[in-house]
């Protein structure tokens, strides 16, 4: 479809299958709400520390025309956002299962949430671009 | 489409809860069934378990009711001579069920199976959503 190739409409696209796959991930937790040894599962959030290492940047050296010139290094420092600390609050009933019900219910209103909010902006887009062609409404 | 999935799986979910409820609903139905014979065993309470399945279309780990066990725990014994069911010695036996613990897994099953409804409203919720686009 054409319409993927506006980067927002795709970066929407995308973000609408990931929610889509999250949801399937929690479905299947709260399925498993009672099931020994189930523990739960969820989708790696996107990580914008490591997309922004994978793009390929544009590293110069500091130009040493002095002796005592301090060598920069060449690379960017890439350790400044820190990794997110896992959270530990999980806790393990005696038959094995950990699946925290409260969580989980907390991670679907979210999903549900963002999913609204990306469905909204994809048809604010498509008014957008309706605009840009010049039809009222 | 990935929503039917989830719809799919919270249903398992249901499904397994809903039979769960049924054990539990025979247990405590059978809480003072006694044996028809003299000396004989009475109602032997009745526990569900759970198991994973992988569903190869789902993608994913859906849960059923595995094979229900007993609980091999001893009979409750009372004295009642008079009791058509006693033993030799008076004693009649009494099935293993508990019906404070039935009730709290009752209360149990209860909610896991509010939690699956509640995955179910929220996925349709994202697939009107989903249909709301097509009347931009």
């Amino acid at each position: 479809m054409i319409l993927a190739d506006v980067p927002l409409v795709g970066m929407l696209k995308t973000r609408m299958g990931w929610l889509q796959s999250r949801q399937r991930v929690l479905a299947q937790n709260v399925a498993h709400a009672d099931t020994p040894g189930f523990r739960a599962r969820d989708l790696e959030p996107v990580d914008f520390k490591k997309i922004l290492t994978q793009v390929p940047m544009q590293r110069t050296a500091m130009a040493v025309t002095n002796p005592e010139h301090i060598a920069g290094a060449a690379s960017v420092e890439t350790d400044r956002f820190g990794q997110p600390r896992a959270s530990g609050k999980f806790e393990i009933r005696p038959s094995g299962n950990a699946v925290a019900l409260e969580e989980e219910m907390m991670k679907v209103a979210q999903t549900q949430l963002d999913y609204q909010t990306a469905t909204s902006l994809y048809s604010r887009s498509l008014g957008l671009i309706k605009t840009a062609l010049g039809k009222t409404k | 489409m990935d929503f039917m999935k989830s719809l799919s799986i919270a249903a398992s979910g249901l499904r397994t809860q809903a039979g769960r409820m049924r054990i539990i609903a025979e247990n405590l139905a059978n809480a003072n069934s006694t044996a028809g014979a003299s000396g004989g065993e009475p109602y032997r309470r009745k526990v569900p378990t759970f198991q994973a399945k992988f569903d190869r279309d789902l993608e994913a780990q859906v849960v059923t009711l595995g094979r229900v066990q007993r609980d091999k725990s001893s009979f409750i014994s009372r004295y009642e001579p008079g009791h058509p069911a006693a033993d030799g010695r008076g004693y009649v036996q009494y099935p293993n069920v508990n019906s404070l613990i039935e009730t709290a897994d009752l209360k149990e099953a209860q909610r896991s199976y509010e939690a699956n409804l509640n995955v179910v409203s929220a996925t349709r919720r994202m697939i009107s959503r989903t249909l709301d686009l097509l009347r931009v």
